[in-house]
Formats: structure tokens, sequence, C-alpha cells
């Protein structure tokens, strides 16, 4: 329900240029919003959860009794804004997520958290919590690869693990690697033709000159024979597969095909056989 | 009638391995294309040859990974063929699997299979097996179980029927003798002219090449040097024939453990002068070497059909073949000389050709024509194209099998359907595996159950509607059924 067989949109901002995309994600109706949206703050959760619960187990503040700690999570809420404020307006993330860390963990969801994860070991407790984590933030729903044609100057193509419908969790981690660069000082992404950039998604740009040929081939996959899109580049020992995750059915790979054809070689019409 | 069919050759030899049943299949694939039916090939995959390739023509082979642990341990890979072959089979939309050559297993497994999947099978033997050996035996053994279910077999030669049909104790009225054939456009005497219109013919034949006494007479043998070629008769004759004839000269080509023998022949009896030893040589070297002699010297203990000594006919050499196997069958007798397998009689046999060459009795020169007109593909797809009617029911029983057969039909086969077509049903199948013995018909039944619920399985797993369709490669107008010539 949540995807669908991998499928075609074409999108032509001009007559020299078209980009083709291949997407699992089904056409984006309101209930489908609204489920991507609960998945992605369920998402949220179990991350804050997996983080916070990592959090206590490295405090090892066993509570001591119901009692004391209602109080004590009274008077520290009362002390939280004010101790968030000057943090977040200084930009001092450090802090600032150190003090939501403690707050949370003082707070109702945070005890029940530490006193189910007591009886746990501590090994165990670490593995689990990483793997929510590690499921949370890097499952992917959807799978897009798209191909731009742009006559003249070459191909880009690019593959990103998630939906456009930006991912909470996703994007959170983004800017804390947008940051982090920043920390560092290595400011520039995209140099040279083959970048990563933002989350998962790799871009790659074949200048016209390089291209040799564009082909449909077929070739053995596990236990079958799949049809594939290759773009025979000069100077390189291998191919370049276009759509190389998805690797849709032969009606899209002809349709990408023929497109490509069009738009990319000069003096051919848009359909070419 | 008119109808075409997608067929499967299927089989472990082909190019780029040299040999009979890999030129068999390419040129049997090629004459069915060039009457409108689709051929696709499957093989295994050759060092540097994997995956799908086109050859010049639009014949598509599929050369199938994974078969690195396949002789080794036979017995698993029985099934693990199924998933890919299921798989080429509906892309490809194939109607008739045709497997090729008894020791491929690839091909006993690519029946079984299509017979799980409804489709049907044919199945052609290139070669002649004992009865005795253990390997024979076990051999033997899996060719019934794997013909237990085939719609239809051909053999190259009524020997080889004889054979098979013992082997696998098959029922001699479903085996067709299809002989192979040569392109005999690249087996050309030397001095070849284009013949002329056939109004001139009679009245000139063309020129005869008289020998002189004393000419050098040069025989030629090219066979791979090993036991069941006939080298130790070989070994043996050589040195008695030289001794009897003079100018007279041997050319022997081709490779193989007995080679080292014929070189110590040759040493022992100071022959170097008059043996001449050209080791391994490719196919397309064969006619240059065959038309720098008279005669064709075969010494084969045994032989299916002997595709090279038509080859030297056709080159327009006089042949000398022992008789054994499907070899009396191939040539007219006006063309040879036979003899039987021993040292003695080839001896003779030899002579004898000698002297009938001497005497310029026979005009080699007319052998080139007479072969063409005997051997040719065409004619091989027109007959195979038959058969293929025949099993898909195109063409009636009593036509296919003879009007005789078709009268004792109900009784002869309780495991046969309509007009002489395999039920599909798997009850019926396993009847036909039951019989074929004690033990073993059993264990059959048991791989076939197995296979059945593995197709369930794959139909489950990987639909067919999940399937990508090829497009064909454009078809040939189909050709009328006009007389061929032969």
């Amino acid at each position: 329900m949540l995807t669908t067989a991998p499928r075609l949109y074409i999108r032509r901002p001009s007559p020299t240029t078209a980009e083709f995309t291949v997407t699992t994600c089904p056409p984006l109706t309101l209930p489908l919003r609204l489920l991507l949206l609960t998945l992605h703050l369920l998402r949220l959760v179990v991350a804050a959860a997996a983080v916070l619960t990592l959090y206590s187990r490295f405090l090892s503040i066993p509570p001591t009794t119901t009692t004391t700690t209602t109080t004590t999570t009274t008077t520290t809420t009362t002390t939280t804004k004010q101790l968030l404020l000057p943090p977040l307006l200084a930009g001092d993330v450090p802090t600032l997520l150190t003090t939501l860390l403690q707050a949370a963990h003082l707070s109702q969801p945070g005890v029940f958290l530490t006193a189910l994860a007591a009886p746990v070991a501590d090994w165990a407790v670490a593995l689990l919590s990483l793997g929510a984590l590690y499921a949370a933030v890097c499952f992917q729903l959807h799978k897009t690869e798209s191909v731009l044609v742009l006559r003249g100057l070459g191909i880009q193509t690019c593959s990103s693990a998630s939906s456009s419908a930006a991912a909470a969790a996703a994007a959170a981690a983004g800017t804390l690697g947008w940051w982090w660069a920043g920390k560092v000082g290595g400011g520039g992404a995209g140099g040279g033709t083959g970048s990563k950039s933002g989350w998962g998604t790799q871009t790659r740009f074949i200048p016209t000159e390089k291209i040799r040929d564009v082909l449909i081939n077929e070739a053995f996959r596990g236990f079958e024979v799949r049809y594939y899109l290759i773009v025979v580049v000069e100077g390189e020992e291998e191919l370049v597969v276009l759509f190389p995750g998805l690797l849709p059915r032969r009606k899209i790979v002809e349709a990408v095909w023929r497109g490509f054809r069009g738009c990319l070689v000069e003096g051919e019409g848009g359909e070419k056989g | 009638m008119a109808s075409t069919y997608n067929i499967a050759m299927v089989s472990d030899f082909f190019f780029p391995q040299p040999g009979g049943v890999e030129s068999h299949i390419y040129q049997l694939s090629t004459k069915l294309r060039d009457r409108g039916h689709k051929v696709i090939i499957i093989t295994h995959a050759y060092k540097g040859r994997t995956g799908v390739r086109y050859l010049t023509n639009g014949l598509k082979v599929y050369h199938v990974p994974f078969f690195v642990l396949y002789r080794s341990a036979s017995f698993p890979t029985v099934f693990s063929f199924f998933p890919i072959f299921r798989n080429i089979i509906l892309r490809e939309r194939i109607d008739i699997v045709h497997g090729h050559a008894s020791l491929s297993s690839l091909c006993h497994e690519a029946i079984l299979h299509a017979r799980t999947m409804g489709l049907r099978t044919v199945y052609t033997d290139h070669s002649l097996f004992g009865f005795a050996d253990a390997a024979s035996i076990f051999a033997n053994k899996i060719l019934k179980f794997s013909l237990s279910d085939v719609d239809h077999v051909i053999c190259v030669s009524h020997t080889c029927k004889e054979n098979t049909v013992l082997r696998a104790s098959l029922d001699p009225l479903m085996v067709s003798v299809i002989p192979n054939a040569v392109v005999a456009e690249n087996f050309k005497p030397l001095d070849y002219s284009k013949p002329l219109p056939a109004s001139f013919r009679p009245h000139h034949p063309p020129p005869a090449r008289p020998l002189g006494p004393h000419d050098m007479i040069t025989i030629v043998v090219i066979s791979r040097l090993f036991y069941n070629k006939g080298t130790d008769l070989l070994t043996a004759a050589i040195p008695r024939i030289l001794e009897n004839h003079p100018n007279t000269r041997f050319i022997i080509a081709g490779d193989g453990p007995k080679a080292i023998d014929l070189e110590q022949m040759i040493e022992q009896n100071v022959l170097q002068d008059r043996v001449e030893m050209l080791g391994p040589i490719r196919h397309e070297e064969v006619r240059d070497v065959m038309v720098r002699g008279h005669v064709y010297l075969h010494p084969s203990l045994t032989e299916a059909f002997g595709t090279v000594i038509v080859e030297a006919a056709s080159c327009g050499l006089y042949v000398v073949c022992t008789q054994v196997g499907g070899i009396p069958e191939v040539l007219p007798s006006h063309m040879t000389v036979f003899a039987k397998p021993e040292e003695d009689d080839l001896v003779a046999a030899t002579g004898r050709a000698i002297a009938a060459l001497r005497a310029n009795k026979v005009r080699t020169e007319l052998f080139h024509e007479q072969v063409k007109s005997m051997y040719s593909w065409t004619n091989v797809a027109m007959r195979t194209e038959r058969v293929y009617n025949g099993i898909c029911g195109a063409i009636s029983e009593a036509e296919f099998y003879g009007y005789d057969a078709a009268n004792g039909a109900g009784s002869w086969s309780a495991t046969r359907g309509r007009s002489g077509v395999q039920s599909f049903a798997l009850i019926d199948r396993l009847k036909r595996y039951y019989g074929c013995g004690i033990w073993a018909g059993k264990l059959f039944c048991l791989c076939v159950i197995v296979d059945y619920l593995i197709f369930l399985f794959l139909e489950l797993c990987f639909p067919r509607d999940q399937i990508d369709i090829c497009p064909d490669w454009p078809r040939k107008e189909r050709k009328l059924d006009g007389k061929e010539p032969g």
C-alpha cells in the first residue's frame, strides 16, 4: 500500500531537457500523506526513545523512589525553560542537547523507559537501542532514481533513498551533518563528477562528449533475466547502469530509452524506433 | 500446417567450443529461422562467454551462468536450473524444447522441466553407446529417465536409432531418423567450377582428372586421435599400406592421446618423408587439408553418423572407411570402400581404393555435386519441422506415424493421448516414469514430484505476469513447402 512497483515520471522543462524519474512512491493522495506523516512521527518517537534509553543507561542513575522523582521533575521543568533559552539563543548546540536530554530523562516517559530497561543487561540495551535508532533513521520507504538529460551538456544520474515528503528524522540528521560540516570548515560540496549530497542522495554527471552510446541490455540476475539501460562511457571499463537499484521493467526501460535518444541526440525527432 | 513455433535448443555443447553437435545445432537453428520459426539456444556459460548474446543472424544464445560445480555434483543441479529455465521459457514464449546430445545434463534437465511446465519436447541423439561398462549403464539410466516422457526423439542414423531405442526402451515409432548434413559450399574440390546449366550438363560433365601410374597418391586422415576413433588400427595399418604401395603418402591431422603412438610408429619405420603430421587444425582448415589428398581413410571403431566422411566426399576424395555404426548408411557405394574394423581388411581395402584410383575407375570430380544434392541443412530443417508438427498435433497421427500404426493406436501405448500426443497430466507422467525399474522407477517418480512442487512454488513466488516478454527478432517470411533439392 505504501509502495508500488517502479513508476516512471517524465518532466520536460524545456525542449532540450528531460528528466526521467523512476520511483516506488505511489501518487500522493490525502490518506497516503496522513499515513506517511504518522509513519514519520512514529520513526521520530522511536529514534528519540532509543536515544533516551541509551542516555539514561549511560548516566546509570537508577530512579530512587517515585515520589522523590516526581518532585524533582516538577522542580526541574521550571528550571529547564530557563536553562534552554540561553543556549538556543547563543546557538550552543551541545549544551542545548544535553539539557534537553536531561529534561527528557527526568520526565514521565523517561522514567517509564528507564524502569522498562532496568532488568535488561547493559549490552542488550546498547544493542537494541542502537538497532532501533538505526532502523528509525535509515529506514527507506521509497526509492527514487532519476536521470536528467540536457542536450549538448550531458546527463546527470541521481539516486535518492528517501521519499520526497521530507522525513523529519532524515532532515534532522541532515541538518546535524550540515552543522558538523560547517564546524569542521569543509564548506564546499559537490566538486567533480560524482558527489554525495544531502541525505543518501548520490549524483553523477556524465558530459556528452564522454557518452558513446545508450543501450538496452539484458543479463542474468539472480534467477531471472532482466532488461536494463546502460550508458557506454568513453575511457571507462565498466558500463554505467541507469536505475541500478530499481531495475524497472521493460516497458519503462524502453520509454526512457526512446526519450533519451530523442532528447540527447540532436537532429533526431522526439520519437525514434 | 502453416503455424510457426518458438523453439529452444538446449545443450551443454555450443560455440565457442568446436565440434559436430555444436555446428549441428547452429546450422539447424539457422535453417529453422529461415523457415519462419523463432529459435533460441540455451547453453551453459563458457569462459568469457556469459549472459545473453546474439549471433550475427539474430540467433539468441543464453549462456546460463552458475554451472561451476556441475560435473562434480550432478544430482543437486537437477532442480537448480529450473527457476532460470522457467524465466527464459516464459519470456521467450517457447512452445517446443529441443535437447541435444546424450552426455549433456543440461539437456536432460531441460526436458524434465519443460514437461513439468507443459511444453512439447524433442530430443536429438548424436552418439552411440555401449551397454556393458558401468559408465554406460549409468548414462543409459539417465537417458531412460529423461526419455520416459519425451514427445519425440530424433537420431542421426538408423544404427543410432536402434541403439537409442534399446538404451532408453523407447517405442520405435516415436524415434525418427534425420541425418546430419554438410554445408557443401564450404567443402568444394580444389579445381571446382560452377556447374553449367542443367540443359548442358549431360553433354559436358566436369573433366576427369586422370592419374598417371607414377603420380603420388595422398591419403588423408582427419580425426581426433582417440581409441574409439581407431587410431590404433591406423598405427598398425600405415606401415603396411606404405610398404605395399610406392608413391603414396599420408597426411594426418588432429590431436589426442594416441598421437604419441603414431609418432613412435613413424620413427620406428623411418617414414618421416611419407607421413605428415599436422597436429590440431581448426574446422575452417579441414577443407584445405582434404583437397591435398585423393583418398580419405576413416578407421573409426564407433560412429553414429560420421559427418567427416561426407565432407571428404564433398571435397572429391575417395573414402575408405570401417563398416561400423551408422557409417554404411551415409554415402552411396560408389564413393566408398568398406573395410571390417581390423588391420588386414583395412590394408586390403586401402589397396583396392588405390588400385581403383590408379585405374581411373572412380569419377571423384562428380562427388561434390552428388553430395550437395544428398545433404542439405534446409532438408534437415524441413524434416525436423515435420516432427514439430507431428508432436504438436498439427498433422494427424496417421500422417505422422504411418497408417498402420494409427490403426492400432489405441493399443500400443496406454499413456498416449489424442493423436499421438503425450498427455501432460502428472499421473500419466508418473506412470511412464514408474516403469523405468524397480528402484529407479520410484526414484524417478520422486524427482518428478519434487520438480512439480518446485514448479508450483515458482508460480507462486515469481508470478508469470512479473516476467517481461522479449520482443521477437524480426522473423523471416515463411517459405512455402516447395520441393527443395534433395
